[in-house]
Order: C-alpha cells, then structure tokens, then sequence
C-alpha cells in the first residue's frame, strides 16, 4: 500500500472528486442513451411524442382542484350514474349494438372481469383496437365508456380520443363509478374476452 | 469515510461495500425493471408528482428512467464505475425522495403523517409513506458510502476515468 492511498493530499482529493464527478457524467450520458433505446425497441416502450393523457388539465393529486364530476364537465364530457349505466345495459338496444359499453382499461384487468359485452379499448393504447371498434361507435346511438371509478381517469381520455376520432359528443357517457361500482352493486361481471359468456359471481 | 486497506477495520469496510454494492444495484434494478414492464402506470405516477410540465419531457421521463435505473443497477451488481455510478444513484434518490416528502406533506391534512399510503412511482405499488423515506434514507447513505469508499472487491472495473 502507498502513501499515497493512505494519506490523500487536498491535491490528490480534488483530483479524486473531478474523476469522480467525469465518471458520473460519462455513466449519466451513457445510461441516457441506452436508455432510451431500450424504450425504443421494448415492446412496452413508450412514443415520445405521443399524448397519453388527452384533454388533460391538472394532474396534480397531491392538490386536487377538480373533482371526477367536475372534471368531466371541464372536458365537455357527460356523465351516467349506477342507475343510467344498468339502465342503459338492460336497454334492449344494448343487444343490438346501439347502446355501447367501452372498457377504457388495460388488457389485463379487462380480462379480469369487465361489463358483460364491452369492448376493450386501453385508454393508453387505442392505436390496438380503436379502429376496429370505431365503425361500432359510429353506428351506435350512445356510448358509455368507464374504468374503474374513483379518480381513474382512463375512461375520460378514452373518451376524450373517441370524440377526437370523430365521435359526437352528444353519443359519449363516462360512467364515472366504473368497475369499482358495478361490482359494489353486484352487478354481472364477465371474464375472459368479449362476449366469453364466462361470468363471474360478484357478491354484493 | 475511505477504507484504508492496510488496516483490520478498512478491510472489512472493503468487504462491506461489496453487498452494500449488490443491495442497492439490485434494488434499482427491480424497480426498474417492474417500472419498464409497465411504462404507463409509471407514466401516471410522474404525471401526479406535477412538477414536469409538456408531453415530450414527461414522455421521457417515464420512458427513459426505468431503463436508466436497470442500467446503473446492473453498473453497481457488476462493479463498474462504482462511484460514478453510485453518485448518479444518489442524483436520482436525493431529488426522488424530496419529491415523495413533499407529495406526503400535500396530503398531510386529517392523516397522521406515517398513515399516508400513496403509489409514489417507485414500482413497489402503494407503500406507507415513512417507510417510503426511511428505505430511501438508507439507500441515499448506501450510495454516498459507495460514493466515498474504494472497495474494488467483487468488481470488474471499479474505475472507468
């Protein structure tokens, strides 16, 4: 061992921390490129441009300004209750397609359990199923999107991307209880894809 | 703070910083990675801290830090520029963890500080606020202890510069 090592000089310190603080510039730098072409060529990865949160205004939840109503209304966005969203899916237009109900959440939790019939359209990812649900959407009268209530804003930005999509505003509903609701209300619960006919017991 | 290696006490401060090296490379590597597997739920959480503003900038947060963490992550598991890598690590906790504080402290209003439970974005879910900013004190002393150290045990290029 040098004398070196064992008694650093103020010299040899500040050399010591330059080194250090070059070496953590060249890891910084380093780790930002590879990191975003690890984004790039992840099948998860996110678009840069991309917005994920359409019609969005405050995001903060740490200071909530809006509530989910008041939210809604900001958007331009209408809204169903429990009573209108089972209204509406006991419609018997339900059963031929002009009364729409849309999952605005993941694949995975869709799959999970949703309203028995809807479609599937992650608010996130609409590039992977809005253009097969849209010529649905534009025969339909009216269109209840929701997620799973609370302060999820999922169904708002799908709906948000419906309207963008060229969809009147006057056929959009956000049922803002969503998931969480329906099967506080022991509503039916269908598991699997669209139309499985698996159904879940959902105890009240 | 550095290991002098010719005595007992700075030899075993050596060896310390090999599983101190692991732990922490190993953590950010988990949390990178449950946060890279789901880049939108990460995405949402950064978009609640509100303190970035503009798709492109919060885009690239979301999309690049969960890598980045992996990245550094594995940098510490191997042994490669260590203190370099573990001053990034405590750049991206020092800041992260104030950001927490200060989000705790938002919600502090009928809730006893500790009882505050939010998903913070760190890809563990929702977690209990103090014990959020006392597993991130220990990771911030952990890196600035690597920071300070020189133990080149177990590593296969402690020093790039």
């Amino acid at each position: 061992m040098n004398d070196h090592h064992n008694h650093p000089t103020p010299r040899n310190r500040g050399a010591a921390i330059r080194k250090v603080l070059i070496e953590a510039v060249l890891v910084a730098a380093a780790g930002a490129v590879l990191a975003f072409a690890a984004n790039r060529i992840s099948p998860h990865g996110l678009a840069l441009s991309r917005n994920y949160f359409p019609g969005a205004t405050n995001a903060s939840v740490a200071a909530p300004i809006l509530s989910p109503l008041e939210g809604l209304k900001e958007k331009g966005l209408q809204w169903v209750d429990a009573k209108g969203a089972l209204q509406r899916f006991n419609d018997p237009r339900f059963k031929q397609q002009r009364v729409v109900f849309i999952d605005a959440r993941d694949e995975d939790q869709y799959r999970e359990g949703h309203i028995p019939g809807s479609y599937e359209l992650d608010a996130y990812h609409p590039e992977r199923n809005l253009a097969a649900i849209l010529p649905v959407c534009q025969a339909a009268e009216e269109i209840v999107v929701y997620c799973n209530g609370g302060d999820c804003e999922d169904s708002e930005f799908a709906a948000v991307t419906f309207r963008d999509a060229g969809i009147p505003n006057l056929k959009l509903f956000v049922y803002a209880g969503g998931m969480a609701e329906w099967k506080t209300n022991g509503l039916p619960v269908e598991t699997g894809e669209q139309n499985s006919g698996t159904m879940r017991a959902v105890g009240k | 703070m550095k290991a002098d290696r010719s005595t007992k006490s700075g030899r075993i401060a050596e060896l310390a910083e090999v599983p101190a090296r692991w732990l922490l490379g190993l953590v950010f590597i988990w949390m990178g990675l449950s946060k890279a597997l789901q880049p939108v739920e990460f995405l949402k959480s950064v978009r609640q801290y509100d303190v970035v503003h503009g798709t492109l900038l919060l885009n690239s947060i979301a999309a690049a830090l969960p890598w980045f963490e992996i990245i550094c992550g594995g940098l510490m598991v191997a042994g490669i520029a260590v203190r370099g890598s573990a001053l990034v690590l405590a750049g991206l906790l020092v800041p992260f963890t104030w950001m927490v504080l200060h989000r705790a402290l938002a919600l502090h209003s009928n809730v006893p500080f500790c009882a505050i439970q939010f998903d913070c974005g760190c890809g563990s879910g929702e977690v209990f606020v103090c014990r959020k900013l006392l597993e991130n004190a220990i990771l911030i002393l952990v890196s600035i202890g690597l920071v300070c150290g020189r133990g080149r045990k177990c590593c296969v290029r402690y020093e790039l510069v």
